[in-house]
């Protein structure tokens, strides 16, 4: 009964999706290159990828937590949490350089542990656990900086924000195509990654089918914690210092990332591959918006208009499935 | 036609890969208390469901006498607007409000400035509980009450309305004991003195004789007759529900049973089951039979250490402890759950990914998964178990019943368990899947692998059972051998099940 279809891929069930996106972005591109007037330059190009790099690691994180059926509305309250810690141990103390990105990226692991921990031990649904955590944790933001900018970043986090391959391929762009392989390879090819979607299917499938639940969601949190704690070095990076409300905003614009790439809230659904072209595609817009000279009020109502789009089309193909 | 109540007129309704009902029609005079009766999958829940207007026949329809006129019910909220309501099996309720406002869901009264008047509704509440003798506060949470009670709460908020015309109940003593089954019966007289029409259904023969008008049978979703009770005894009835030729698909090969793989011994949790001892030996099928919460699922999942029990298990002689699912799996015991879709299958999830579901580790190095034996392996178990499919990569949600039920099977042949347990296996599948399934099962024992089959279904867990356990109120009421099972007939399982003493 069966056809000789030897390719199994995960991202056939998103492939749709991401044409489409392939298709908008393209088009887009090329609009912008050819009508406006500084679209296609160097300097804009670098810009834009800038621009993409700490909203396209969050929306990373962001999937993977969103293919297990969660949200986490923390991402960037931790980002910034670890931007700030770094900032303070580089200002304040003699500490190497590498320990200081240990140190700050270790945090955000322990916040996005006690994530996990208060989701699955307290069955607290995530989107509220993380509204606490995000409160919280801007709250000690404030107080460890005293609620002031922290200047004074070691020179090599500062160049790491300037520098770029080539003259035109910018490092954070670097850091965040790398992580986007890593998580790539990780939900294709482990067994974590096959665990992801499972659970994002029902949690009650995954236990029986002997999946450790709990310490599945632990690692999904923590590991979200990590890559929140390598966003909050770039931010540190791209901002030359930590400001007490770094990160604010991210959140919404990673999730939208991850939900315009394929990835249902519902949960089981969702691949790397889409939302870095979703993520491309939010600054694309604005970025090119803000070239052709429209209001940026405007660009707002245009990234929103698009999220309920493709919200409204998950749950459109949710429906017909059942 | 002036004292008909309901019409259905060739009422036929198919789901993909099962024909639910086929072709039926009967008609219910108004003051009638009509029991509806059948084996499960006879088609008696489709049935309700087309009266309520919750679903729409295919072909035919079923229509109402509503003050003179013919009409027909389009949705639940239609069907309660004419006066018909339904007591469904499995218990209704919103569960952190209190019995009133269950009572009175979506039609709060209120005082003059449109607020919910709270003391009118509780006072009207406790009319209604002191009606049923039911001694409790009508602003307990309803959560916090017995099972018992809560579906007392549920049959009783139908008195809460005043234009009944036709009420239908859905196995409604399945949780009650003696006490309140009374209640409802007397609650049914009062309903039939008012010239409301009943439709009551249960698997409990005797409550019907007791209760019913009229009997109509239902077989495999087609119509068998309507006789009034006067003319039927319980065995007569159940000749009519069974009455099929016993057909080959039962008949499947019986081994000798080998060493023991499993004892189970003084099995007991605190509410569900206690004393539970049976064995399972290499190449034998022990078939759990009982009502609707005999506990046998209960057993089973506390044996796959979802739940507390106490008690001992051995395992090929070997006493052992299984702290959960994973557990279990590793010792060698795979479940195959009651609900498939909710505990068994990711539906958003390929069929590659579903069959592997449980055994990764086996495909794997280091946790990384070798992506070609993925496909090999669910190629190779979507053979065995002969899913029909275009290809793996399928949407396990867009599979017939049967099929989906077959991916459970392949994911539970991966691991190579020594004993499997089913737990319904074939509801909601059409009969060759079954025929399918009943040969997988075949193919199990021959290698020398114990089964454990729940099944509400009768003649299949007899068919196919070399040991059958009777379970009723947590206890096992019958334990009968192969050559026992073979004289067996099916309402002596019945009468067994429905074991009054183990309550």
């Amino acid at each position: 009964m069966l056809n000789k279809d030897k390719t199994f891929k995960l991202k056939d069930l998103a492939k749709h999706t991401e044409f489409t996106l392939i298709i908008i972005i393209v088009g887009l591109f090329i609009l912008a290159s050819v009508f406006t007037e500084n679209f296609f330059s160097t300097y804009n190009i670098t810009n834009l990828m800038k621009q993409c790099a700490i909203i396209g690691v969050l929306a990373v994180a962001q999937t993977i937590i969103i293919s297990t059926g969660g949200i986490d509305i923390s991402g960037g309250a931790i980002t910034g949490l670890s931007c700030m810690v770094l900032a303070l141990l580089q200002r304040d103390t003699n500490l190497n350089v590498f320990v200081t990105l240990i140190i700050a990226v270790i945090v955000s692991v322990i916040a996005g542990f006690i994530n996990g921990f208060i989701i699955h031990d307290f069955k607290v649904p995530p989107m509220i656990a993380t509204l606490g955590s995000a409160t919280i944790i801007r709250g000690i933001v404030k107080i460890i900086s005293k609620a002031l900018t922290v200047s004074g970043l070691n020179k090599g986090i500062l160049d790491m924000g300037n520098l770029s391959l080539f003259n035109l391929i910018p490092v954070l762009a670097i850091i965040w195509i790398a992580v986007a392989i890593i998580i790539f390879l990780v939900l294709k090819y482990t067994i974590f990654g096959r665990n992801l979607y499972i659970i994002g299917s029902g949690v009650e499938v995954a236990r029986l089918s002997g999946i450790k639940v709990r310490k599945m969601f632990y690692s999904v949190y923590a590991l979200a914690g990590l890559l929140y704690g390598i966003a909050g070095i770039m931010l540190a990076a791209r901002v030359q210092s930590a400001l007490p409300t770094g990160g604010e905003g991210y959140d919404m614009n990673a999730i939208a990332a991850a939900v315009i790439g394929g990835a249902s809230l519902s949960g089981g659904r969702g691949t790397v591959s889409g939302t870095l072209l979703g993520t491309i595609l939010m600054v694309i817009i604005n970025n090119a918006g803000v070239q052709f000279g429209l209001n940026t009020h405007i660009l707002e109502i245009t990234s929103g208009v698009l999220i309920v789009f493709a919200v409204t089309m998950d749950m459109l193909k949710n429906r017909v499935k059942k | 036609m002036e004292d008909l109540i309901l019409k259905v007129e060739n009422v036929s309704k198919y789901y993909p890969g099962v024909t639910a009902l086929n072709n039926v029609s009967f008609t219910i005079k108004k003051g009638e208390v009509r029991a509806l009766v059948g084996e499960n999958g006879a088609g008696k829940s489709t049935l309700i469901k087309c009266i309520m207007g919750v679903e729409r026949p295919d072909t035919g329809h079923v229509s109402m006498n509503y003050n003179g006129e013919w009409v027909i019910n389009t949705d639940a909220l239609e069907a309660q607007r004419h006066g018909v309501f339904a007591n469904y099996q499995n218990v209704n309720i919103a569960d952190e409000l209190s019995v009133a406002e269950n009572y009175f869901l979506g039609n709060q009264p209120r005082n003059a400035f449109g607020i919910i008047d709270w003391k009118k509704m509780n006072e009207e509440s406790s009319k209604i509980l002191h009606k049923f003798s039911m001694d409790i506060d009508p602003r307990e949470k309803i959560n916090r009450l017995p099972l018992a009670m809560q579906a007392m709460v549920t049959i009783s908020k139908i008195a809460l309305n005043d234009n009944i015309k036709l009420v239908i109940f859905d196995e409604p003593t399945a949780l009650l004991e003696n006490e309140k089954t009374k209640i409802l019966f007397d609650f049914i007289k009062s309903l039939k003195e008012q010239g409301v029409s009943v439709i009551y259904i249960s698997h409990r023969l005797e409550e019907i004789m007791d209760i019913c008008d009229s009997v109509t049978v239902l077989k495999d979703g087609t119509y068998v007759d309507t006789q009034p009770i006067e003319n039927v005894s319980k065995d007569i009835l159940i000749s009519m529900m069974v009455g099929r030729e016993m057909s080959d698909i039962y008949n499947i090969r019986h081994f000798k049973p080998g060493k023991e793989l499993l004892r189970v011994e003084n099995f007991s949790d605190d509410d569900n089951f206690r004393d539970i001892n049976f064995q399972v030996h290499e190449g034998e099928i022990v078939g759990f039979v009982g009502l609707v919460g005999a506990g046998r699922s209960e057993v089973m999942r506390a044996l796959c250490g979802l739940s507390h029990k106490t008690g001992d298990v051995y395992i090929r002689e070997a006493k052992t402890d299984i702290k959960n699912p994973a557990d279990a799996m590793e010792k060698g015991i795979s479940f195959l759950t009651e609900d498939r879709r909710k505990d068994g299958l990711a539906l958003q999830l390929p069929i590659s990914i579903n069959i592997n579901m449980n055994s990764y580790k086996m495909i794997s190095s280091n946790g990384v998964i070798s992506l070609s034996k993925e496909i090999e392996r669910a190629k190779e178990f979507c053979k065995k178990v002969n899913v029909k499919t275009p290809n793996i990569s399928q949407l396990v949600g867009n599979l017939s019943g049967g099929n989906q039920q077959k991916v459970v099977i392949a994911k539970l042949l991966c691991l190579n368990p020594d004993i499997l347990i089913f737990d319904e296996p074939t509801v909601g599948v059409d009969v060759g899947a079954k025929e399918e399934i009943y040969k997988i099962m075949e193919d199990l024992t021959s290698q020398g692998k114990g089964i454990i089959l729940i099944s509400s279904y009768l003649p299949e867990v007899m068919g196919l059972s070399d040991r059958l356990i009777v379970m009723a109120g947590g206890q096992v009421t019958g334990d009968f051998s192969r050559e026992e099972v073979t004289k067996l007939r099916e309402e002596d399982v019945l009468l067994c099940a429905s074991h009054e003493a183990a309550v």
